[in-house]
């Protein structure tokens, strides 16, 4: 294979990592409001919380990438292709991230709060250094699966007319007549892009290593 | 739950109804206009259409590729490409994505009452692609009793099968894209392809050891051209874009780039003629 083509898939897996990274980062920052909320004992936060997730994790992301890239533009909304195809991934794992905060928040231990409560620890200071940190810490193996998930899924992104990964691969598939190299080569990249965030993941982990001896 | 629901599928219902009813009012400029204002004339495609469109040792090349950078030079704005699978192209174009679609698509009756084509720029006419040195299919009719296949949704599929019904146990095939059809008939898997003239011309040019064209072309005589909207807002644009069109038909032009691409001219007419299907 010629190294022309390996230049033109690395550059499709450049655009995979940006896009997938992006999507990782704002689908976090959007999924704590709405794990806040379907935690939130007021029932009209809990319903909106509840509804985002079963939407966005009930709608195939290839539906949700088309709903945005046709309708959008019929309500004057007319997003580049990249931001479509970032929007979108954020959307959607931003409802499995949710749930992913959610069940690390309820499996703190109940035992842990009341102890806290016994020494005179606040609501606010119990949110911040007990429940936030443990739930975290429960919940990094989920987040970093669901970014693994979600940079796989990016594979999905050409139907809005982003060039990454696989679509580069294809389109040099039926110009070369080589589809075996070319699908080869791909999947490498990728395997390669997600080990660097498994990595990334298992580093932090034991970064973080509370009560791990 | 059943609240939920019901109020979720009102919501996205009347996103849809919101957004049908605003497409209107938001598009409701003159498209040369805008194309002029912005410099740039958006054309969506799918590279993966040889010669038309396609990626040559990674640079996007193609009749089209030539044919739009006239067309730019005509109308005094940039070129700018989209590629998409082909079955986003066409809701694309509806949803205001680009301007105009490249392709190029045959033209049909189906397609004419909702979309406005440019004047023909090349022959469609189907013909079959065997494996070369396959001398059980010496002409079309030959491919009676044996596996052919065709891209799905595409016209060239539709008279395949209305010839095949002319003909005993034709097994026809669907793929998803032509490629994958080109490599099953060389891996053996298949007997033919069918597909435009053009297309299967080029690819037979391309491996002379593994394709040859079958002649003469089977189908009814179609041709192909670009797509755009129907809609009175396009219409400048539309007029515009055939108007380069014929001009680079007269002076020569397009039939340069066709000897280049294809090796053979095409005789197209300077109208969309009403097509046979």
């Amino acid at each position: 294979m010629s190294w022309k083509y390996f230049e033109l898939l690395a550059l499709g897996a450049g655009v995979t990592a940006i896009i997938s990274a992006l999507a990782i980062v704002f689908g976090l920052a959007i999924a704590v409001p709405i794990a806040a909320a379907s935690l939130a004992r007021n029932r009209l936060l809990h319903r909106l919380g509840r509804s985002y997730i079963s939407f966005f994790r009930g709608v195939p992301l290839l539906v949700q990438l088309m709903l945005l890239y046709y309708l959008l533009p019929g309500i004057s909304i007319n997003l580049p292709n990249t931001a479509t195809a970032v929007v979108g991934l954020a959307l959607c794992t931003a409802a499995y991230q949710a749930e992913n905060l959610r069940g690390g928040f309820l499996n703190v231990a109940p035992g842990l709060v009341e102890a806290a409560r016994m020494v005179g620890l606040g609501d606010r200071q119990i949110l911040l250094h007990i429940r936030l940190p443990i739930a975290f810490r429960l919940v990094l193996p989920a987040i970093v699966n669901e970014a693994i998930l979600i940079l796989k899924s990016s594979s999905l992104v050409s139907v809005v007319g982003v060039s990454e990964l696989t679509r580069m691969a294809q389109n040099l598939s039926t110009s070369t007549f080589k589809p075996l190299d070319m699908y080869t080569m791909a999947g490498l990249l990728y395997l390669l892009l997600n080990w660097s965030i498994a990595a990334g993941g298992l580093g932090l982990e034991r970064a973080l290593h509370w009560g791990r001896r | 739950m059943k609240n939920i629901v019901s109020g979720l599928a009102a919501g996205l219902f009347g996103l849809m109804l919101g957004a049908g009813a605003l497409s209107g009012a938001a598009n409701a400029e003159d498209a040369l206009a805008k194309v002029k204002a912005a410099g740039e004339l958006k054309v969506g495609t799918e590279t993966q259409f040889a010669p038309f469109d396609f990626i040559d040792a990674g640079d996007h090349v193609g009749l089209n590729v030539d044919v739009f950078n006239e067309i730019g030079k005509e109308l005094g704005v940039k070129i700018v490409w989209e590629d998409l699978p082909w079955e986003s192209v066409l809701p694309g174009l509806d949803a205001g994505k680009f301007d105009i679609v490249a392709g190029p698509a045959t033209i049909t009756k189906a397609r004419m009452e909702h979309y406005r084509f440019t004047v023909p720029i090349a022959d469609a006419t189907c013909a079959i692609l065997k494996a070369a040195g396959d001398n059980s299919v010496q002409k079309p009719e030959d491919i009676a009793g044996k596996a052919i296949g065709a891209g799905k949704a595409s016209s060239q599929m539709d008279q395949l099968k209305a010839y095949a019904a002319t003909l005993k146990n034709v097994d026809i095939r669907e793929y998803v894209d032509n490629s994958t059809a080109y490599a099953d008939l060389a891996a053996g898997r298949i007997a033919g392809v069918a597909n435009s003239l053009p297309n299967i011309a080029y690819v037979a040019a391309q491996r002379p050891d593994t394709f040859a064209v079958v002649e003469p072309p089977f189908g009814q005589k179609s041709y192909f051209g670009y797509v755009g909207r129907k809609d009175d807002d396009h219409k400048s644009l539309m007029d515009a874009i055939d108007q380069a069109l014929v001009k680079m038909k007269h002076d020569g032009r397009l039939a340069a780039m066709e000897k280049k691409w294809f090796g053979l001219v095409f005789d197209t007419p300077d109208t969309v003629p009403a097509p046979n299907f």
